[in-house]
């Protein structure tokens, strides 16, 4: 009972940190810690590696996240087990001749300040807190403590005090917590819980008291409520990583996914690259299918009799007729001039992301000059490829017409019926001259042409912006400047394809 | 089958076993073997290609005494090159030579409703066992003893071949329309399916199987293994040639190279009767190690420093 308890709490803090893990997973999970159990640590591991996390990136997590839950977990699995067998307790007797010094579990590990006292002292292994008398009330008879907590305390047992520590957290559902600012509200109502305030009574009442040995047990009761209120915030902290930390990053994706990209703050560009793949994965996968359900076609007479001749007309050898289905050619023209070199980030990014669906895809930047940048982004990684453009093409002043002139000069011969372009840009070209014959040519000869715009539309057409020039000739014109503009005007580039 | 019960006792004796049979693996190959074997699994092995996933299989079989069924993924793999076929040829054969016998059946049949009455009888006969022609997955299940079941590159087949494995993965059994189902005769087999994530492969599969990623070696396995490959691989010339590859595989290469490509190494520097690494040899030697033109130059500025950091 104890081990299923143990395993879906893990199993819930691993889908904290965004492992998914189904109802079948848990139950093969089981299986396994059956079969293994919890002696062997590495072993556990490793064969938990095998069941729950299903890729490599999931694997990482599983790493970090089991050694945290298991490093505090041990404090109630060694419980667990020493009640199941002899040889456990036979382990920490041995230690506790050594005075705590070794791997018996993890209660020695877990709280290396207690240990270094206790090996000072020559105390107990489980004792908790070393003496520090404020008044030095020299040794001698001590009264025994009337609260539970403080008799709790006073038995000097860690692992029935863990185990009073979790049972008041469950009480108290402290794995509800979200953000960090509960954690102090968390420990207080753990403590409280735990008996608390009759302890603080109880405390009170001793230190006022005449006799010596009831004084002296005030004092100890003292120290040793400070070191419970560390252990609790501690016990609070791990609760807090293992199933509050990804909620939050829960929140900040969801933003992420609305905010204006020239707005996003450079720390959280690993963020928007993990939404990015996500996104592009959802749409993968969502595409991917439909291209199948169009391949499967009606039956090809002519193909079919002609298989069959040989079988004497009789026809069982079916063909079908298949739609070839021609994957999108797709050319991105991206401005990287400072005002918009944000956008045109996010824009490749998500681009290159879709290679399942969308393996060809052209791509070039320009400020004022054009150049192709394909050859980069298949041979580096996506995130050098775009530093290195945004490096190379960025920072020089707009100029649309040029781009549109080198683009018809080095690669209009490509652009066929097929072919989808794609330009992000905010059209505003430094009172330039627009050479928009030049898309109107484009627009002519592609299947579509796709304007982007990151700026909102009540800005289209002022001062420079050749907005409406442009436009004319582009099939379809989009503001664009969050990631769900761009998943919506991806999605779309898909479908039309298909 | 006591044999088979033997090895996969524990982790410990599976890589002992598979050390006996040239396969050196890691702690967690071995866990995800034994677990396997000891819940009735099938794993999913992820990885760089060249770096023993198809051949953990092949010495599982070996290993195990077990015949090995292999599956070669592809575009447009489906179900009647993966489970079964009809035989239609011998279908065809049959009714042409029936055709007399027909006229038999049919005498004295009075009218129409009871010919095609005696036909209903005559007609499911071309679609019972000795029509079918069993495909790797159904050959699998009909194995008296058990079998190691190799599904090598699933990320190669289209999407939809892989919920037509969910059947025989979960259940270890398929379903035919005209027969019923089959189901694994005694002892299911062992299913191992690599992959080399050219794409995602679906959750679905996924949760019905172990998972499995095997990296590159580091440089101690790397170098057992060498020695189990190739004993005739001086010790010295063996750790140098794998620092080498490992120091390789730290660059920006457009393929790196991986257990396989070790191996061919160490097999040609033996051949050449190398004590040691030099540079000139290695250059000289370079595309038994690299398959692109370019890593090949990216790499000769570099074999003299890299050589000279392994030998000194």
């Amino acid at each position: 009972m104890t081990m299923d308890r143990t395993i879906s709490n893990f199993i819930r803090a691993l889908r904290n940190a965004d492992v998914r893990v189904s109802t079948a997973e848990t139950l093969d999970a089981l299986g396994a810690v059956e079969l293994v159990g919890y002696r062997d640590k590495a072993f556990l591991k490793r064969s938990l590696a095998t069941v729950l996390p299903k890729t490599v990136d999931e694997k990482d997590t599983f790493d970090a996240c089991f050694d945290q839950f298991f490093d505090f977990q041990d404090v109630r699995g060694e419980q667990s087990e020493s009640d199941l067998g002899g040889d456990q307790s036979e382990e920490r007797e041995g230690e506790e001749g050594e005075s705590g010094d070794g791997e018996g579990g993890g209660s020695s590990g877990e709280e290396p300040k207690g240990k270094k006292k206790k090996s000072k002292s020559k105390a107990k292994k489980n004792n908790l807190y070393e003496e520090e008398e404020e008044t030095d009330l020299g040794p001698g008879e001590i009264t025994d403590p009337k609260s539970a907590l403080g008799q709790l305390l006073m038995s000097n047992d860690r692992v029935e005090l863990s185990m009073a520590m979790a049972a008041a957290g469950e009480e108290t559902n402290v794995r509800d917590i979200k953000i960090f600012t509960q954690k102090g509200l968390y420990s207080r109502r753990i403590m409280d819980a735990m008996g608390l305030p009759d302890l603080n009574r109880e405390i009170g009442d001793l230190r006022t008291s005449p006799q010596v040995p009831a004084r002296r047990l005030g004092q100890q009761l003292k120290a040793r409520r400070d070191f419970l209120r560390e252990q609790t915030r501690d016990y609070v902290e791990k609760q807090f990583l293992l199933n509050a930390d990804v909620t939050g990053k829960r929140l900040r994706e969801e933003l992420l996914r609305k905010i204006k990209l020239s707005n996003v703050e450079h720390r959280n560009f690993r963020l928007i690259q993990e939404i990015v793949y996500k996104m592009a994965k959802k749409l993968s996968a969502l595409h991917s299918r439909r291209k199948k359900v169009f391949k499967r076609g009606a039956l090809n007479v002519p193909r079919t009799l002609r298989h069959n001749m040989s079988y004497d007309g009789a026809i069982f050898d079916l063909h079908w007729k298949s739609v070839k289905v021609d994957r999108p050619k797709v050319f991105a023209i991206c401005d990287v001039s400072g005002s918009v070199a944000n956008y045109a980030r996010f824009m490749l990014m998500f681009l290159y992301s879709l290679d399942e669906v969308m393996p060809k895809v052209r791509s070039f930047a320009f400020s004022s000059d054009l150049a192709e940048v394909t050859e980069l982004f298949n041979r580096n990684k996506i995130e050098d490829a775009i530093a290195k453009t945004l490096r190379d093409y960025g920072g020089g002043s707009t100029d649309y017409g040029q781009a549109l002139l080198d683009f018809k000069k080095n690669c209009l011969d490509d652009v066929d019926n097929r072919t989808t372009i794609i330009i992000l840009g905010d059209a505003r070209n430094n009172h330039g001259e627009a050479h928009a014959e030049v898309l109107k040519e484009i627009y002519d000869r592609s299947k579509r042409v796709i304007w982007l715009n990151p700026e909102a539309k009540l800005a289209w057409n002022t001062g420079d912006s050749e907005m409406r020039k442009y436009g004319a000739y582009s099939h379809q014109v989009e503001e664009c400047n969050s990631l769900m503009h761009l998943e919506r005007v991806v999605s779309n580039l898909l479908k039309q394809i298909a | 089958m006591g044999d088979i019960e033997r090895i996969a006792a524990s982790v410990a004796s599976l890589q002992e076993s598979f050390e006996a049979h040239n396969y050196i693996c890691s702690d967690q190959i071995a866990t995800a073997v034994f677990l396997a074997y000891q819940l009735r699994k099938p794993i999913l092995i992820e990885g760089p290609p060249g770096v023993g996933k198809t051949e953990l299989a092949k010495t599982a079989a070996e290993m195990f005494a077990l015949p090995l069924i292999r599956l070669q993924c592809y575009e447009g793999l489906d179900e009647s090159k993966a489970i079964y076929e009809w035989k239609y040829g011998k279908q065809l054969l049959y009714t042409q030579v029936l055709k007399e016998a027909l006229d038999e059946i049919l005498q004295g049949a009075k009218g129409f409703k009871e010919s095609v009455k005696r036909l209903h009888d005559f007609g499911d006969i071309f679609f019972s066992e000795e029509f079918l022609e069993p495909r790797p997955l159904l050959k699998a299940l009909r194995e008296e003893n058990g079998c190691v079941l190799l599904i090598d590159e699933i990320d190669k087949a289209d999407n939809e071949f892989e919920s037509l494995l969910l059947e025989i993965l979960s259940d270890y059994q398929v379903s035919i329309p005209e027969i019923g189902t089959v189901k694994a005769v005694a002892e299911p087999p062992m299913v191992f399916l690599t992959s080399n994530n050219t794409r995602e492969i679906s959750d679905a599969l996924k949760r019905r199987c172990l998972h499995l990623y095997i990296p590159f070696p580091d440089s101690d396995i790397e170098q057992r293994i060498v020695a189990a490959r190739i004993p005739e691989v001086p010790p010295e010339l063996r750790r140098q040639l794998v620092e080498f590859i490992h120091e390789l595989r730290t660059l920006d290469l457009k393929k790196q190279p991986a257990i396989s490509e070790t191996i061919d190494w160490a097999r040609t520097l033996v051949l050449l009767h190398a004590e040691a690494l030099d540079p000139k040899m290695v250059t000289d030697t370079l595309n038994v190690i690299l398959k692109f033109q370019e890593d090949i130059e990216n790499v000769t500025s570099e074999v003299n420093s890299i050589t000279a950091r392994i030998t000194k």
